[in-house]
């Protein structure tokens, strides 16, 4: 099997995706079984054809399936991690359709990291920049702030080596590492990166979770210095907003741009049940987006930890709205009463994946992260939204 | 009737399916193939596989842990006429 795939290259995910995005006309066929299907799909920023046909279908009618095929598109081949994508190119092959195989499959496309980066204006001050890391096939949302020769990673996956490298590109070190909260939905790369670069780390797990890594503590409102040169300078404000997690921080850079982690998206908020006190947590939350966050300037530039779908990636590539914009466009942000909002938040859940619970104690370092283990825990994309009513345009 | 393991621990799709599709092809009606699997993704698969085989039906699934408390997916599969 290997032997015969060789003979086509794959297509990597990145490559998939730059040109579905374009719109290029690409026909996806998905060979992983019905569950798998209807959980987690391939998307790009505009639709997608996909025809669904699992694995073993070929196996038992290789010539019936190969006829339901177009001879006149370009066929990518897509299943969990490659190898029965492969298989169903090499057969393929001998029905005489050609097809190319997606590398990795939906491992490769949930791990992928794009790097885009945010628009600032004159107002916000040179020699510095963010950059927002999409990992597109989870919904997840890193940042790497750099100013000068410096740069802090704030919720980094699990890829270190990724972050290494593109800060490297950047001409910078990485001198701090930050997550917003304990995440549940994916295994933070902070620790690591942090040890890697031997750089302080920091997350505040809240009071009552026992977090087992080295943190450098940090202060609700203590200033971060990033640049060294005072001509390339920005400050990281750290903000405490409790609700999504105890412990939940959110970080303001220079005058605008709040890094929200799971406390505000772009269409929702974030669910404050994952640590089953959802009327504590949810009135917390209540607080910190009433108060800390509607003390916040309308122009504050909100960048998340987490969007829902690709209809929230704006045209310039970036995962990001105008609080002010925020505030008539998520339901929630509307409710004024503690309590209609805490009984919204139970009315909203859905029982989280199973594998949550692992992740958090990973993130907690309470557990070993095994790579096979932390890639089951991952598949398919976050649900760390609290989805109560949908948001308008 | 004969009643046969087949070892796939360790092996990722297709080779579950691939290789009990194997087996299946080669046995006679009413033998019974026992598949060992750690991939999980095999649940979903020998389901979806058994509805659409004519020589496999899928008589039973079951959980259980090895040496090591790594989760096996056993798969019970038997020949159809």
């Amino acid at each position: 099997m290997s032997k015969t795939a060789s003979e086509t290259p794959g297509i990597e995910v990145g490559e998939l995706l730059a040109r579905a995005d374009a719109g290029d006309p690409l026909l996806v066929l998905d060979v992983r079984n019905d569950d798998e299907f209807e959980s987690w799909r391939l998307e790009a920023r505009r639709p997608l054809d996909t025809l669904h046909v699992p694995y073993f279908h070929f196996l038992e009618n290789a010539e019936e399936c190969a006829g339901r095929l177009p001879r006149d598109r370009e066929i990518v081949v897509l299943c969990a991690q490659g190898g029965s994508s492969a298989m169903v190119v090499d057969v393929l092959r001998e029905a005489g359709v050609a097809a190319r195989n997606v590398a990795g499959g939906m491992v490769a496309y949930g791990a992928f990291l794009q790097p885009v980066r945010i628009p600032l204006d004159a107002a916000d001050g040179a020699g510095w920049e963010i950059w927002q890391v999409n990992r597109r096939g989870k919904g997840c949302l890193s940042y790497v702030v750099r100013a000068g020769r410096e740069a802090v990673v704030v919720d980094a996956s699990r890829d270190v080596s990724w972050y290494e490298h593109f800060v490297r590109g950047l001409g910078a070190s990485i001198v701090r590492v930050l997550d917003t909260h304990v995440h549940a939905d994916h295994v933070s790369g902070g620790p690591p990166l942090a040890a890697r670069a031997s750089a302080p780390y920091f997350v505040d797990a809240g009071a009552g979770f026992e977090l087992r890594h080295a943190v450098r503590a940090l202060a609700d409102g203590e200033a971060l210095k990033l640049g060294g040169d005072p001509s390339a300078t920005v400050a990281i404000r750290v903000m405490a907003t409790p609700g999504h997690t105890p412990g939940s921080t959110s970080y303001l850079v220079g005058r605008r741009h709040l890094i929200s982690g799971d406390t505000l998206f772009t269409t929702s908020v974030g669910r404050p049940d994952l640590g089953g006190h959802v009327r504590e947590w949810g009135t917390a939350l209540f607080h910190t987006l009433r108060e800390r966050l509607g003390a916040l300037s309308p122009d504050t530039v909100v960048l998340p930890a987490h969007y829902a779908g690709h209809a929230e990636i704006g045209q310039d590539g970036v995962v990001a709205r105008r609080l002010g914009d925020l505030r008539r466009a998520v339901p929630e942000l509307e409710i004024a009463d503690e309590g209609a909002f805490v009984d919204a938040m139970q009315r909203a859940l859905t029982t989280p994946p199973a594998a949550y619970d692992e992740i958090i104690r990973a993130n907690l370092g309470l557990a070993p992260v095994e790579p096979d283990r932390a890639t089951e825990w991952e598949l398919g994309k976050n649900q760390c939204a609290a989805a109560t009513m949908p948001a308008r345009a | 009737m004969e009643r046969k393991q087949l070892d796939v621990r360790g092996t990722k799709c297709p080779v579950p399916i691939v290789r009990a599709k194997k087996e299946i092809d080669v046995m006679r009606a009413g033998d019974v193939l026992e598949v060992l699997a750690t991939d999980p993704g095999s649940v979903s698969d020998f389901q979806g596989w058994a509805k659409t085989s004519k020589l496999a039906t899928l008589k039973e699934q079951r959980t259980e842990k090895d040496e090591t408390g790594r989760a096996v997916y056993v798969h019970v599969l038997e020949r159809k006429p």
